[in-house]
């Protein structure tokens, strides 16, 4: 391995390191400089969770090779602050919540600081642009931006230093009460540590070979010539797992690694722990499979078509689950309704994309108990799986939930743990798996693509007769949360309103795309979504305006539930009020009026995205002198 | 007014609102539900809680230390929240199913009552007064009505000083059942969340770009803990689904993904988030100590009907499979009349069908 003498300056410490000629200035910082406050978020530039500067620009640091360090003023997230008090940025992020799980964060600090450098009476348009490369999954943004505001103005002098400290006074309850957030001091400062900024001595690093074929079969493994590689501690396959094989959050139908046959494309086959990343990377590539295509199933109508090819041998018809509701009499309802309406709706897959990819690290204990520290959402589910896969009592088995960046349902699959932990076992070593962002992508599930056939009956009155609905979703090829989606999907299906008749059924079927799991709403939204355009379309075809033709149908203390569950108090009233208020809703029916309407363009909205507002910024600063003013949006309003 | 309202008068850009209200159930769906927590009142008036499961951004740790605080009257700076471990802690089971403030928050609510009573059982005898008439909040002890207070420290200290350390172990129940298999009959969770929101957008019919630039979200999430936590919960479910909406999809051919990284994968910035209106409704729980419910899931469910329902009102064009990406859009605006929903009515003639 080729390596380079670097010596630059880092956070105002002269360094000196011996680098591997192929690693990023993000490795330098992370792995030789232990600075962990740079996060890796993709790897290809296009999240910003790695943006660093050098010689006072704001770069990526996954995309600047290490050697171009040489000679450079490095500045990371840790060396903002020091040891000194939070900046002004910081300081604002934790006063407004910007953070929620934290792992964008050191970047969005990084960037919104760099903004205010380049430009500290930089408007609102502007901070958005300088601040468009950095994706954050959990906070919509909203307070991230209002952070970097208030930051400016206090750098401005335009409002007092002290309000980065101050709150609102506390009153007699700590309860609906804006505590800050107790997390955020370790998330702006880059201080948390994720399961990919762990390192243990001695520790392994695990890389995995994945199925090219998204349904074959496996003919054969051939490890050897990995095996005999320097470096290498053990390589492992399904033929490896000493206890019984299997996860999933409902029905157990993955192996921990492809045993006999591969699903889907990305499916784990078999594992390499390795002295380091570049030869677990180059055992992975030397292992030989060979495989036998079969019959792929591409879409969810494929699967249940007549002689489809099947992917699990205990699901002969492909169906993961199918959940039907009957509730009343639908042929009757339907019989009595003024109008019928009939529609379709489809989904798509959508991928989580927290921006802290599935990490983890395993070891075997003094009292042999095998530990997994990633960042789970479901520990305690992983332990007993984990044990019945190992073979092992339940309280040798410990699993640990590191600082999570991010889940929305993505991380409740034990899609890795699994080789982690036979790995430590095998090689007595730690072991650690971060997985890239092309790697996530693929072997992670995702939200189920649905289709929705909506049949909905209704009284001029407006009154909801009768509903059918038939869902048909894509599981993927492993079950993962289909059972528990397809439930929700059903309970939630016909909306908040009361409906007397009805027949819902919902099915997940498995097919060779990427699995389907559990993900934030879990089936709701892709019902809720069909049966809110049903309710338009309905209140459109009966001239009704939208707010009322829900209040006519809605959910009220004892109202009857799709699942016939009476309930003791609803609040959709209260909330239908509160949005029809406050959004200034001018009453009428969804008939394209928008052209029409006088409720729009308020100050509670902004402004259509102008982009350039940089440009005409410095366009403006060179025309009036030295002045940086907000002489674009005065201009613009 | 800019150049882009000046032509959104005229023919190019069109601006629109939609409606829609939703559902959500809190904590897991269609069976018992269930919680552990441990409390400590610690040395200086300081609170240790255990219990198995915790942040995955949603803001669980500061909630769970305001209650703690509130329940044992410690400050929330002075609660400390031990590592999850499912060695060192009693089970909470998930983080998911817009179970936490719920669950966790109502064990770590009982489990601190309990070590509140043990140190109150303590300081009632020391002062001589009733247990029922001590008070405590923000780091301090007193009993109503009188001059007797002290710091939380030093009651620690006096109950130690007697020989009892203050502890508290509690576990909370969420009483769902399950389905029937042939009606699907049943009592999935025990309380249920509400949520309505208002969706304006603009949309240019020639790139078939829809920005969206307004959103009024109005949930119901029993009583609130943190007002921010919430809003910050509302504004991410937003852009989530705003992100489904519009521009997300991970695509698979033949099986094959062909979504390998964030450059394929379109995420929303910065640049497309709308101004976002929280309106936090308070519908308290009464079957639950701490009478707050959640909002993690529910603020996403109504995003994606909502701003196609406003796509509607701009544009006259249904988008019925997401994402509306600007080539559906131009595709739809491009289509002859029809392709609309099937409306029959009963005394009228049937198959008339909207565009």
């Amino acid at each position: 391995m080729s390596e380079t003498r670097i010596t630059c300056e880092v956070n105002g410490r002269k360094v000196a390191r011996t680098v591997a000629t192929h690693k990023r200035l993000l490795d330098l910082l992370r792995d030789d400089l232990n600075l962990t406050g740079t996060k890796e978020g993709c790897g290809a530039g296009e999240c910003g969770t790695c943006s660093v500067f050098v010689d006072g620009k704001l770069v990526k640091s996954c995309l600047v090779p290490a050697a171009r360090a040489e000679g450079a003023r490095i500045e990371t997230i840790e060396g903002l602050a020091g040891m000194g008090p939070l900046t002004p940025v910081q300081k604002a992020f934790h006063k407004t919540g910007a953070s929620q799980c934290g792992y964008c964060i050191p970047g969005m600090v990084m960037a919104a600081t760099n903004c205010l450098r380049l430009n500290p009476e930089a408007d609102i348009d502007e901070i958005k642009e300088r601040m468009g490369g950095n994706i954050c999954r959990c906070t919509g943004y909203t307070k991230i931006l209002e952070a970097v505001e208030i930051a400016r103005d206090v750098i401005a002098g335009r409002r007092p230093e002290g309000d980065l400290d101050t709150d609102e006074p506390l009153g007699d309850s700590f309860i609906g009460h804006n505590v800050r957030r107790i997390d955020a001091p370790a998330k702006v400062t880059g201080r948390l540590r994720y399961a990919a900024d762990m390192k243990l001595v001695d520790m392994l690093q695990m890389q995995v070979l994945r199925s090219p074929h998204p349904h074959a079969r496996i003919v054969s493994i051939d490890t050897s010539v990995a095996e005999a590689m320097e470096g290498v501690e053990c390589v492992i396959t399904a033929a490896d797992v000493p206890g019984k094989d299997g996860f999933g959050v409902f029905v157990h139908d993955q192996p921990i690694m492809a045993r006999g046959k591969v699903r889907h494309v990305g499916e784990a086959v078999a594992a390499v722990a390795a002295e380091d990343l570049l030869t677990a990377r180059r055992a992975v590539a030397a292992i030989k499979v060979e495989y036998e295509p079969l019959p792929v199933i591409g879409t969810p109508e494929d699967a249940i078509a007549p002689g489809a090819p099947v992917i699990h041998d205990y699901a002969p018809d492909n169906v993961v689950k199918h959940i039907p509701l009957r509730k009343g009499n639908p042929e009757a309802g339907f019989a009595e309704a003024d109008l019928i309406i009939e529609d379709s709706f489809s989904t798509q897959s959508v991928e989580h994309a927290y921006l802290e990819p599935e990490a983890g690290v395993a070891f075997v204990d003094h009292d042999d108990v095998v530990t997994v520290h990633s960042p789970s959402q479901n520990i305690t589910h992983h332990r007993h799986m984990l044990a019945d896969i190992l073979g092992l009592p339940i309280n040798k088995v410990r699993m640990v939930m590191s600082a999570v960046g991010g889940g929305f349902g993505g991380k409740e699959d034990m899609i890795y743990q699994g080789m982690l932990a036979l790995a430590a076992i095998r090689t007595r070593r730690p072991v650690q798996l971060n997985f890239t962002r092309e790697e996530s992508l693929i072997a992670s599930a995702k939200r189920h693509p649905s289709k929705v056939s909506y049949k909905m009956g209704l009284k001029r009155t407006g009154k909801i007769t009768a509903i059918t609905f038939d869902m048909l979703s894509d599981g993927g090829a492993y079950g993962m949360s289909s059972e528990g989606v397809m439930r929700k999907a059903a309970i939630l299906s016909c909306g908040p309103y009361e409906v007397h008749n009805l027949q819902v059924d919902t099915r997940a079927v498995y097919t060779n795309n990427t699995p389907s799991g559990a993900f934030r709403t879990f089936g709701g939204m892709q019902a809720q979504f069909a049966t809110e355009s049903m309710m338009d379309i309905a209140a459109e075809a009966l001239g009704m305006d939208p707010f009322e033709l829900r209040r006519i149908n809605m959910y009220r203390k004892g109202s009857i539930t799709h699942t016939q569950h009476r309930l003791d108090r609803a609040s959709l009233d209260m909330v239908l009020d509160a949005a029809e208020t406050a959004s200034r809703w001018e009453s009428g029916a969804p008939n394209v009026r928008g052209a029409a309407r006088s409720d729009m363009g308020g100050p509670d909205t902004r402004q259509p995205c102008t982009l350039g507002a940089r440009i005409v910024a410095e366009a403006a600063d060179l025309s009036q002198g030295d002045h940086p003013t907000k002489a674009s949006t005065e201009a613009a309003e | 007014m800019n150049a882009i309202t000046q032509t959104s008068a005229d023919t190019r850009r069109k601006r629109g609102r939609g409606m829609a209200a939703s559902w959500y159930g809190i904590a897991r769906t269609a069976t018992i539900d269930r919680a552990g927590a441990w409390a400590e009142i610690d040395d200086g008036g300081t609170i240790k809680v255990v219990t198995g499961v915790t942040e995955i951004g949603e803001g669980i740790l500061t909630v769970l230390a305001q209650v703690a605080a509130e329940e044992t009257g410690a400050r929330p700076e002075d609660v400390t929240i031990g590592d999850n471990d499912t060695a060192r802690s009693p089970e909470a089971a998930h983080a998911g199913a817009t179970r936490q403030t719920y669950m966790i928050g109502n064990s770590v609510a009982l489990a601190s009552r309990e070590a509140r009573k043990m140190l109150f059982e303590q300081i009632a005898e020391h002062w001589d007064t009733p247990e029922d008439s001590l008070r405590a909040f923000n780091g301090e002890i007193w009993v109503e009505g009188s001059n007797l207070r002290m710091t939380l420290s030093e009651a620690v200290a006096i109950c130690k000083g007697r020989g009892v350390v203050p502890v508290g172990a509690a576990s909370f129940t969420a009483h769902g059942t399950g389905l029937h298999p042939v009606d699907g009959k049943g009592s999935p969770w025990q309380t249920y969340v509400f949520g309505t929101q208002v969706a304006e957008v603009e949309v240019d019919t020639w790139t078939g770009e829809v920005q969206v630039l307004g959103i009024w979200a109005a949930h119901d999430v029993g009583r609130c803990i943190n007002p921010r936590g919430v809003e910050g919960q509302i504004e991410g479910g937003v852009v989530q689904g705003l992100g489904q909406a519009l521009m997300e999809e991970h695509i698979c051919e033949g099986g094959h993904p062909t979504t390998h990284g964030f450059a394929k994968y379109i995420l929303p910035t910065a640049l497309d988030v709308p101004q976002i209106n929280c309106i936090i409704v308070e519908d308290e729980d009464p079957t639950s100590p701490l009478r707050a419910k959640g909002i993690g899931e529910p603020a996403l469910v109504p995003t994606c009907p909502a701003i196609m329902n406003a796509i509607y009102d701009a544009i006259g064009v249904r988008m019925k499979s997401l994402p509306a990406t600007p080539e559906k859009i131009l595709a739809a605006l491009r289509m002859p009349p029809g392709g609309g929903a099937r409306i029959t009515w009963n005394n009228r003639p049937a198959g008339e069908t909207l565009t």
